[in-house]
């Protein structure tokens, strides 16, 4: 294969490489995605002549420009995401150029066009596709690079042909990873001062199946699907809890409800509870939750009931609203840091607590027109029990009976909370939720319904528990004076896991999401929080500093190891560069008469191959008289070692060296005498 | 400048060829651009806190590297040994060869190039094996005679990416001898038989192949290998040549008048005595050459052109030098001169036209050119 065409060909891959980048980030227009890879495609096979070459840039030039019309009315008229229309300018270039003849000196236009695409790609949040591409296009643009420089230098001196072994080629690559490293270390260390990138374009995923702004008992005729769609990644700083798998992960609470849809009231007064009263009359530890969120249609933080705290960590700004949720304002994927109580108030003291502050009562014990036998219904659960939370506990205990099902009610007749509680008898999560809501506002206690994520799977791959949009679900939360809202679950437990859809991909999906939440975390979210982390990290490697700044013994102790070991790995590197050394070719004897060769040639004494040591001195004579003496006897040294066979002992090649130094200086003063303009005389002198 | 400032002057110029001989390192156009697109990256990177723009700048701080680590292994550890002709005609090519030896055990050199300081021919070199040597040649035109000292070879690279070119020079002491142009038209020398016509400058018997034999001598480029005495060369461990003499020779001699300031005439000067040597070895006659006060005693063939040409490639005119020898005026000599001497005897003087390529020899007394 010529260098052109090698060189093309690299060319043309780092383009497939910046389009895949940017596919992994922004996605593609699919025409122009599949038109410009199979353009590309085309052009490792096939190149025009320079003739249809130039035929061909007839045709590019029209669509060119129509493309920058489309992106000026993009810009100027419709106002959207002018990203878009460039890179489909970008592309058509791309291919453009790739489709040229092989003379066209457009090397530095194809380099240009791909990096373009790849810089492009970084506006947006791409996935770990975006990795793939870089390694790819690093590796490739090493070659490129020098085999497109090669060829330039080769037919800029016609040189044909420059031996290009694919060893060496493989040699080359390898240095590609010297490059990617040297992009990690920059990546690690160089200093972060601003907040994290929210990246452009985050489409929203609208959740058909899982998650959403609102809980109706409406839908009928078919069955929840899968919808395996990861939605938070969370991690546990302080350990992982021995019940992560049944946690609750809350989002939004409804309090209104018009018989089939709940919704939030516009004008609902602040109605949740002072987080002082979570944060000292609950019990538990305050459990750290680092969550790392996908963008959904609904800007709603998610987190562990009660929470008492939440920070951001990538610049979204999180506020409670007056309902107790956490929303949020900011663009991109949301990742934050909640902290809550882990356990429920006693029963005991629920029991206790049936006095004091209540929500408003127009909001929290609205009920629609029901069928009479609802009230009938709650009035028979709860009767003779006296505090709202055995009343709670009770109309729990009896919906705990029905049967969880996927299955929704055949016709729309069916899909009524009447027809559930006194018919079916079974349901989703929603149904259990709104009939314990309906049941206990029926018995005067204030409840709402709440919408969330129930348990996950943990990723032992990424140490996280993984959620998905399988695990929607919906609960109840009932008011207590003194307590706030505390969580009750109707749905029968055991049976939601059971109905639960697994695919079958999740192994390899666990895997893959795996490195998606390291790479979002590791490199796109990295910030100078983890920085600092990991500096801390590692200088925790040399041990904990005493309070005073003084270092203590464990840690002088494990900086002597961490010293030690350098010192290893140094003398090892030392070690292995004395193994490798270049043997000495030739004897000392010789050596310190080519270093007599390499003065007399410092000192202007014209030394051509060929010249015999006896000449050289016969030579030297008349220049440098003074240092023909030593300079003879590092040559009869050399004389009787070379030709004469004696070795010679530590004594005379000192004296080699010695009369080797004496020459040096006598030259040196010579050459200083003639540059200071002294006659021959003076100088023999 | 005093000598009080010229002394450390000199000592911090030299000391400051030796660093700058080491190593330098200039951006190609290529390089600026991306240094400069490295540098625009990092402070969108910085102003943004867009993480993947830290990536795409380190990867592009790792090109950077790795191009002046590979650009300093593709120079470093060579050996260059130059070969030079005896000497080049002006106008004509000149091609110094050069043999380049790698000192690496495991990587290849690529895309050196050498140069000769002052010289605008480049040697290029694709590929340089690891361990292995290989040539390469460059091309130069002189326009002026004289010796070009060279001191030192200069090798460059910007390989692999082209991102910056990095030089090092490697001393290495050399000379070129650049011939005066020979190919004017020119008559034949006038002859005259036997001796030459003044003293001193006449030899007992002309030099000549397979004559009566005169004595032994060192071997000068040019001589007939077939005159090397083997016998007398083994002992003396120096090529030695056997001199013949030829009886009868005829007598020819150029007299190059040196006084006038140097200039297009007098090298016009240089270039008619230059064809008149050429001409007398073109036609097998024997010639001697004096230039002011440099004598090339008679000889003939191709390594005595060489010779002369050496002496007319360093020739000097000054209107203050010596003015030729009337005694030397005769039917043998011939006066090659700008301004003419009169009453010399044969000789050319060199006119000169308003452009210089037109420059032709005048005529003047008997001598015809």
């Amino acid at each position: 294969m010529s260098l052109r065409l090698l060189h093309r060909r690299l060319a043309v891959l780092m383009g497939h490489a910046g389009l895949v980048a940017f596919a992994g980030g922004a996605g593609f227009e699919p025409l122009s995605a599949v038109l410009a890879a199979l353009a590309l495609t085309l052009a490792l096979f096939w190149h025009p002549d320079a003739r249809l070459s130039s035929h061909m840039e007839r045709v590019w030039v029209p669509i060119a420009a129509l493309l920058v019309v489309r992106a000026l009315i993009h810009v100027v008229f419709i106002g959207d995401d002018v990203v878009v229309p460039v890179v489909d300018l970008l592309l058509l270039l791309l291919a453009a150029e790739a489709l040229r003849s092989l003379d066209a000196p457009n090397d530095i236009r194809l380099y240009a066009l791909s990096f373009a695409l790849l810089l492009a790609s970084t506006a947006y949040r791409p996935g770990v596709l975006f990795l793939v591409a870089f390694v790819a296009y690093v590796v490739l643009s090493t070659l490129a690079l020098l085999v497109g420089h090669l060829r330039r230098r080769a037919e800029h001196h016609g040189v044909r042909s420059v031996p290009l072994g694919s060893r060496l080629i493989v040699t080359v690559a390898k240095l590609s990873v010297i490059i990617l490293l040297i992009s990690g270390v920059v990546f690690v260390t160089f200093p972060r001062v601003s907040r994290g990138w929210a990246g452009r374009g985050d489409t929203p995923a609208r959740s058909i199946v899982g998650f959403s702004d609102q809980i109706s008992i409406g839908e009928h005729g078919s069955r929840i699907y899968s919808n395996p769609q990861v939605v938070l990644r969370v991690e546990f700083p302080q350990g992982i809890p021995e019940d992560v798998l049944r946690l609750r992960w809350r989002g939004r609470s409804y309090d209104r409800f018009d018989g089939i849809r709940w919704t939030r009231s516009s004008s609902l007064p602040p109605s949740s509870a002072p987080r002082q009263w979570y944060r000292d009359r609950w019990e538990g530890p305050l459990l750290e939750q680092r969550v790392y969120g996908a963008p959904l249609d609904v800007r709603v933080l998610f987190a562990l009931h009660p929470t008492v705290g939440v920070e951001s960590d990538n610049g979204i700004q999180p506020l409670f609203d007056n309902a107790g949720d956490i929303i949020y304002w900011g663009r991109g994927a949301p990742a934050y840091t909640a902290h809550s109580r882990r356990d429920s108030p006693e029963p005991s003291a629920l029991r206790e607590s049936e006095s004091g502050y209540r929500p408003e009562a127009r909001f929290f014990l609205q009920l629609p027109e029901l069928d009479e036998r609802i009230p009938a219904l709650a009035d028979s659960l709860t009767a003779g029990l006296a505090t709202r939370y055995d009343k709670a506990v009770a109309i729990q205990r009896w919906l705990r009976s029905f049967r969880y099902t996927l299955e929704l009610p055949a016709t729309a007749r069916e899909a009524t909370l009447q027809h559930f509680l006194f018919q079916r008898r079974a349901g989703h999560c929603e149904y259990f939720s709104t009939a314990m809501v309906v049941l206990l506002r029926a018995a005067g206690v204030e409840a709402r319904n709440v919408n969330g994520f129930l348990g996950g799977e943990w990723n032992r791959f990424g140490g996280y528990l993984a959620v998905t949009q399988n695990q929607a679900h919906s609960w109840v939360e009932v008011w207590f004076p003194g307590y706030g809202w505390v969580t009750f679950d109707p749905t029968p437990g055991g049976a939601a896991a059971e109905e639960r859809i697994a695919s079958w991909y999740w192994p390899g999906r666990i895997l893959l999401d795996g490195i998606q939440h390291r790479w979002s975390k590791w490199i796109l979210d990295y910030d100078a929080e983890l920085q600092s982390g990991l500096v801390r990290q590692w200088a925790g490697l040399l041990g904990p500093m005493r309070p005073t700044g003084e270092p203590s013994p464990e840690g002088s102790r494990r900086r002597g190891r961490v010293l030690g070991g350098a010192l290893l790995v140094l003398a090892l590197l030392i070690g292995f560069r004395w193994l490798r050394r270049r043997p000495p070719t030739l004897p000392r004897e010789t050596r310190a008469y080519i270093r007599l060769l390499d003065t007399c040639r410092r000192a202007g004494l014209p030394t051509p191959p060929g010249l015999t040591p006896l000449a050289l001195l016969e030579r030297l004579g008349l220049s440098h008289a003074r240092a023909v003496n030593p300079a003879r006897r590092v040559v009869d040294h050399y004389l009787r070692a070379r030709y004469g066979g004696e070795v010679l002992g530590k004594s005379e090649l000192r004296e080699m060296s010695q009369a080797l130094t004496a020459t040096r200086r006598m030259l040196r003063q010579g050459s200083r005498q003639v540059r200071s303009g002294a006659s021959p005389e003076e100088i023999e002198r | 400048m005093t000598p009080l400032i010229a002394g450390p002057y000199r000592r911090v110029r030299e000391v400051w060829r030796r660093i700058r001989g080491w190593r330098r390192i200039s951006f190609t156009s290529g390089g600026l651009v991306f240094t400069v697109g490295a540098l625009a990256i990092g402070f969108a990177a910085v102003n943004t806190g867009n993480n993947l723009l830290y990536l795409l700048l380190g990867g592009m701080l790792g090109f950077i590297a790795v191009s002046g680590w590979l650009s300093e292994q593709a120079i470093r550890g060579l050996v260059v040994t130059r070969r030079l002709p005896r000497g080049v005609t002006v106008g004509q090519e000149l091609r110094i060869g050069y043999t380049v030896r790698s000192r690496h055990r495991t990587l290849p050199s690529f895309a050196v190039e050498i140069a000769e300081g002052g010289l605008p021919g480049r040697a290029f070199l694709p590929f340089v094996p690891a361990g292995g040597s290989t040539r390469a040649r460059s091309l130069n035109t002189f326009v002026r005679r004289g010796v070009y000292p060279l001191e030192a070879v200069t090798l460059s690279t910007s390989f692999p990416f082209g991102l910056f070119r990095k030089e090092r020079d490697l001393t290495l002491p050399g000379e070129i001898v650049v011939w005066p142009r020979s190919v004017r038209p020119v008559t034949a020398l006038p002859t005259v038989p036997g001796e030459g016509v003044a003293e001193g400058l006449a030899v007992p018997g002309m030099l000549g192949h397979r004559g009566e034999y005169r004595s032994l001598r060192s071997y000068r480029p040019g001589d007939d290998p077939r005159d090397i005495h083997w016998r007398s060369s083994a002992r003396l461990r120096d090529p030695v040549v056997r001199e013949y003499e030829r009886d009868g020779s005829e007598c020819r001699w150029i007299y190059l008048d040196v006084r006038h300031e140097p200039g297009d005439a007098a090298e016009a000067a240089i270039e008619v005595a230059a064809a008149l040597a050429a001409r007398a070895v073109a036609e097998n006659h024997p010639f001697g050459l004096k230039a002011g006060e440099a004598v090339v005693p008679r000889g003939e063939g191709p390594g005595h052109l060489e010779r002369v040409l050496d002496l007319l490639a360093r020739v000097d005119f000054s209107p203050d030098a010596s003015g030729p020898d009337r005694a030397l005026a005769g039917d043998g000599c011939v006066l090659v001169s700008v301004a003419g001497v009169p009453g010399f005897g044969t000789q050319i003087v060199v006119g000169i036209s308003s452009r210089p390529e037109e420059l032709l020899p005048a005529t003047r007394g008997e001598g015809a050119a």
